[in-house]
């Protein structure tokens, strides 16, 4: 052991001889793991040195594969576009030669992330709960900053995670708050995938249902079309006025679908990964078109702001979706952190994970505001808005703003000091 | 005197005719010259050398390996264990169950709760004694096991299997929904946390990281349920599995009874199940309860097979295969440099990884049909023979 | 009473999607005695290829393409990787094919892409009124396909020389080749029809929602089914499929109302329940030949 270490030791001096060697420039910047003087193999600046970034996301066979594989395109897009500019304080910044597939299971992730976590400075995704729960120990541990990929509130009060967006639990807030203020709703059911992901909304529907004097029924549902029939048998009988759907979209357009044929005629407003534009040739397009509103952390893929346009234009002619929105907001606190490390003069994982606790601004181009990047310790700082859309066939991912983000009185009263669920 | 002392030691009875030596005569490690060393558990002088250079080369492996694989041989030896515990039931006892999950499942919630945390979002007793977390899981995995036995009692062949199959789906239910101990399906809990000596394996210490420390735990504990397995398969209760497995009804017309060995088989590889699972998210450090799924049944019918059934070194060879698999075909596509890494791509990297896994088991089971064991087998004997081989 | 019959033809529906891979799934069994776990990345595979087809040809030529694609399919991996296990135990065979399931699933999910897929069928989610009884369209299609593909096969296995040596093979392989069967035909039908019998179930699935990757689940259910109905028994798989169809539907309905205490969703688990139950009663399911055994 005392070899090893010795070896390692030795190494790093090494490592750091050569570093002053060969970049031999004025204003030295330090570093320790994933940062090197070489320049990234395939490059776009040479004379660069290169900063690795890891992901590890669901990216063949996992229930999310059909997110992660745009989330994760969009970053490459994303830290291309970082590295035409310019990169970062002499660095280039790669986010291919370390990518991994988690098939969303954490022991698989926790493995992956084993593999990587020796060559990388933070992580760029780590998609899911479960999975990035097996591995938080070790990012506190080691100080790796993470870019996660979900909206869970739990994520507020880790300081290696770097969220973005109003998480599910104030989404949900301001889902009901909307449909309390617009359609009069007098009963919200929160139908929802079990997990981080729907229980985490359903805590939210129920808060702002007790807020605003509405009824809640709480109905948990498996993955899967043929296991929707008890979800569609409690919205058919309770005729609830507001249902908040957080599932697959395949599911969500099984239980509306089915829901409007047997004569339901409440609202639905959904999550973004509820929503898929294939709906709209689905049999549920009608019923979609009729009774379904979806909420979001920011707008949707087609959005008229400079971060939209840049990412459409980064990620070229590709099937609109809004997987690429999610993965290219998610990179823009990640660069704003470097970014300040680097001025800093401070490129170890210390000093990532400090300049990540001294933001209280990311600009994200206009695709949120400069201050939902506040990365404050604790739930205070947690940013609350989100968004509305409605069902629009010439919207490139089918969905068109109603409501840009707002925050409802309901997620503004919150006191966030704990995560909402459980 | 001392063959007088040699033979104590073997247990083998005082021959007649003066042919007192037991040990196996110099270069001729087949010729047995007493029962008791045929029988013996480690029968030949090249075996007993190979198992002691292997277990000190595996003891010294910590210091020279990094962490990241490390890591992955503690999950194969911690798998190894459950795989032994399959093997007894289906390899020695012949009786196919898909169930293994589900019973690693139960083992790893009984460790979980006992030595989890008490202020946590899910039940724990706090108390984090290693050996004490890793019997209770065993022998409350082998209690569900008895619970279950009787089907087997009443079913064979693939009928048990697919209802061994049912019991990983209601498992699974029962899993899901029992939030205050499992955390629930995407959220989860944190593994069992192994303390002994006042040493914690699970955190990295001042001398050694915490791979190093769960590495060497795991493969201590490897030995301790290995040695155990290897000798019930040449006891009395190995030869009624042998029987039940090869031909039940004359096993039972000879005066075994099918009840009585079908439960203990199954019994004994829930125990071994149950440590397994524990140690399993020992290792992992935080789990969900969707793991304990249909696939990790068949990874572990896998690793028996693809080892080779009713062998316990086969056992070993299966579960290190079947874990490093996966890490192996994501160092394999790095050989096939036309293959996209872009995830947008098909075929890109990730889904040859994906295709790879099943194409080695496929591979395997139909050119090796008596698994790695069978290879280790065909070079034994090439060897043995040299230079006259064929 | 209204609810409860639209939960019953509702549950004939989905019983019928299971009753069509469990009849694949004992056909299989019925001429190679082993159980092909390869059968949820077939009925995928045709779902995929309906939903690409039907664009062009239309919904009903696309199905019977389906059919005839993945049967072409289900021959191949036949021929290819189980056909050399032939003599080896069954447990070998049956993670072999697992390990075909990966493989193939990998390359399905890469066709089904991002989005959800829809298979084009005519029916949607419109619904037929029958007094106050409300039913979809797409349940009935699926029941009269179903029993009209039952028919063909029972008249298949009575009536032609084939369906002869196949109920043949099953009773004795060997008689049945010292008779001049070709039992490697044998084989290569029971594969072909199975996987065509998964991919139109496959498109069935797709009605209503459409597919994507994690539709394969499903076809586990048919597990139950057969189980149910025993392993070997036509009949048996059939009305297995349909009575795990009509208990989970059943559950659904009521299990809330009537017995909350087995939490929710307990309907996703109703049908390995009731298989246990059945079981402990009858050890080879409720039509399955028990085993008769020669000391």
């Amino acid at each position: 052991m005392k070899a090893r270490t010795g070896l390692a030791v030795a190494v790093a001096a090494g490592l750091a001889l050569t570093l002053t060697a060969c970049r031999g420039q004025d204003d030295e910047v330090s570093t320790d793991v994933g940062v090197t003087a070489d320049a990234c193999p395939s490059a776009v600046n040479t004379d660069n040195g290169c900063i690795y970034l890891g992901v590890i996301s669901d990216l063949t066979t996992g229930p999310f594969a059909p997110l992660a594989v745009p989330i994760t395109d969009a970053q490459k897009a994303f830290w291309k576009r970082v590295n035409d500019a310019g990169g970062i304080g002499g660095y280039d910044i790669d986010v291919t030669t370390y990518v991994r597939d988690n098939k969303y299971d954490p022991q698989v992730h926790n493995q992956v992330y084993q593999e990587i976590k020796g060559k990388v400075l933070a992580l760029a995704q780590t998609l899911g709960s479960p999975t990035t729960a097996a591995i938080l120990d070790d990012l506190k541990a080691n100080n790796i900053v993470s870019a996660p990929a979900s909206w869970t509130s739990g994520w507020d009060f880790e300081d290696v995670i770097i969220e973005s967006g109003a998480n599910y639990c104030f989404e949900s807030m301001n889902a009901v708050d909307y449909a309390a203020d617009n359609f009069q709703a007098k009963s919200v059911m929160a139908v929802h995938w079990p997990g981080d992901y729907g229980a985490d909304a359903a805590a939210g529907v129920k808060v702002a249902a007790d807020a605003r004097g509405l009824t809640f029924t709480d109905v948990e549902t498996q993955p899967g079309p043929d296991n929707q029939a008890g979800a569609i048998q409690e919205i058919v009988t309770k005729k609830p006025d507001l249902v908040i759907i957080t599932t697959g979209p395949t599911d969500a357009a099984t239980v509306i679908g089915n829901a409007a044929a047997a004569g339901y005629t409440g609202k639905f407003i959904g999550t973004s990964p509820t929503w898929n534009p294939a709906l709209l040739e689905s049999p549920a397009a009608d019923a979609f078109r009729a009774l379904y509103l979806q909420s979001g952390p920011w707008q949707s893929f087609g959005a008229n702001t400079p971060g939209h346009e840049a990412m459409r234009a980064a990620v070229g002619n590709v099937q609109p979706n809004d997987g690429y929105t999610a993965g290219w907001v998610w990179s823009y606190p990640l660069k704003a952190a470097l970014e300040k490390a680097a001025d800093d003069g401070d490129l170890t994982r210390t000093g990532l994970l400090n300049a990540v606790k001294s933001l209280t601004t990311v600009d994200y181009e206009g695709m949120l505001p400069p201050e939902a990047g506040n990365y404050a310790p604790g739930g205070a700082s947690a940013y609350r808005a989100s968004v509305i859309s409605k069902v629009d066939d010439t919207a490139p991912t089918g969905v068109s703003v109603v409501k840009d983000l707002f925050v409802g009185p309901t997620a503004q009263a919150y006191d966030l000091s704990k995560p909402c669920w459980p | 005197m001392t063959s007088l002392a040699e033979q104590t030691r073997t247990g083998a009875p005082p021959e007649p005719g003066g042919r007192r030596r037991s040990r196996a005569a110099r270069g001729r490690p087949r010729l047995y010259l007493s029962y008791g060393q045929d029988m013996a558990l480690l029968n030949t002088r090249p075996k007993r050398t190979a198992v002691i250079g292997l277990v000190i080369l595996a003891a010294l492996l910590p210091f020279s390996m990094p962490d990241d694989l490390l890591h992955l041989l503690a999950l194969g030896f911690v798998a190894t264990i459950g795989a032994i515990g399959l093997n007894l039931v289906t390899g020695y006892a012949g009786q196919i169950s898909l169930g293994h999950a589900f019973f690693l499942g139960v083992g790893a919630y009984t460790a979980a709760v006992i030595s989890g945390d008490p202020d946590g979002r899910t039940i724990g007793f706090g108390i984090t004694f290693l050996p004490l977390w890793l019997l209770a899981a065993g022998l409350v995995a082998g209690l569900t096991g008895l619970v279950v036995a009787p089907l087997a009692v009443r079913l064979r062949g693939l009928y048990l299997a697919i209802v061994t199959l049912g019991l990983v789906f209601i498992g699974l239910h029962i899993f899901r929904e029992w939030d205050s101990v499992t955390g629930g399906p995407g959220l989860g809990r944190p593994g069992a946390i192994p303390e002994m000596f006042g040493i914690n394996f699970a955190v990295d210490g001042p001398a050694m990281t915490r791979d190093q420390k769960l590495y060497l735990l795991t493969l201590v504990l490897l030995l301790i349920f290995a040695l155990p397995a290897a000798n019930l398969a040449r006891s009395k209760v190995g030869r009624a599995f042998a029987a039940v497995r090869d031909r039940d009804m004359a096993a039972s017309i000879i005066g075994v009874s099918l009840t009585r060995y079908k439960l203990l088989a199954f019994a004994i590889s829930s125990f071994y199940a149950g440590c397994a699972g524990a140690l399993l998210t020992m290792v992992i450090g935080f789990f969900d309860p969707t793991s304990w799924n249909l696939q990790l049944s068949i990874e572990y019918l896998a690793m028996v097979l693809i080892g080779g059934a009713g062998t316990i070194s086969g056992s070993i060879m299966g579960a290190l295969f079947i874990t490093l698999l996966p890490r192996l075909t994501r160092e394999l596509p790095a050989l096939m440099p036309f293959i996209s890494d872009s995830v947008t791509d098909m075929p890109n990297v990730f889904q040859v990884e994906t295709m790879l896994y099943g194409l080695l088991i496929i591979g395997f089971l139909i050119f090796e049909p008596r698994g790695l064991y069978g290879i280790w087998v065909r070079c034994r004997n090439y060897w043995r023979s040299w230079p006259f081989s064929y | 009473m209204t609810e409860l019959v639209q939960t019953l033809v509702r549950g004939l529906g989905s019983g019928c999607i299971y009753a069509l891979l469990a009849v694949g799934f004992v056909i299989i069994y019925k001429s190679m005695r082993i159980i092909s776990f390869a059968q949820p990345s077939l009925m995928l595979a045709g779902a995929v290829l309906v939903s690409y087809l039907a664009t062009t040809v239309g919904f009903y030529a696309a199905v019977a393409l389906a059919a005839l694609g993945i049967a072409v399919l289900a021959l191949g991996i036949e021929r290819s990787t189980i056909r050399p296990l032939v003599g080896r135990p069954i447990f070998v065979i049956a993670i072999v094919t697992i390990g075909i399931d990966i493989v193939v699933r990998v390359i399905v999910n890469g066709f089904i892409g991002l989005d959800v897929r829809q298979v084009g069928d005519p029916w949607g989610l419109k619904t037929v009124s029958i007094g106050s009884v409300l039913i979809q369209q797409r349940h009935l299609a699926m029941i009269a396909t179903t029993l009209v593909l039952v028919a063909v096969l029972f008249a298949f296995f009575r009536y032609t020389r084939l369906g002869l040596a196949m109920r043949a093979a099953s009773f004795d392989q060997e008689a049945a080749l010292a008779q001049g069967v070709s039992v490697g035909l044998v084989f290569a039908t029971s594969w072909a029809m199975a996987g065509a019998l998964a991919a139109v179930a496959g498109a069935f699935v797709g009605t209503g929602a459409g597919i994507d990757q994690l539709t394969w689940i499903i076809a586990f259910k048919a597990l139950a089914a057969i189980i149910l109905g025993g392993l070997d028994s036509l009949g048996g798989a059939v009305i297995g499929g349909l009575t795990v169809g009509v208990v989970e539907s059943l559950v659904a309905t009521y299990q809330q109302d009537w017995a909350p205490w087995l939490g929710q969703n307990f309907a996703v688990v109703s049908p390995y329940v009731l298989m246990m139950l059945v079981l402990l009663i009858r050890p080879y399911g409720l039509f399955g030949t028990p085993e008769v055994e020669r000391v």
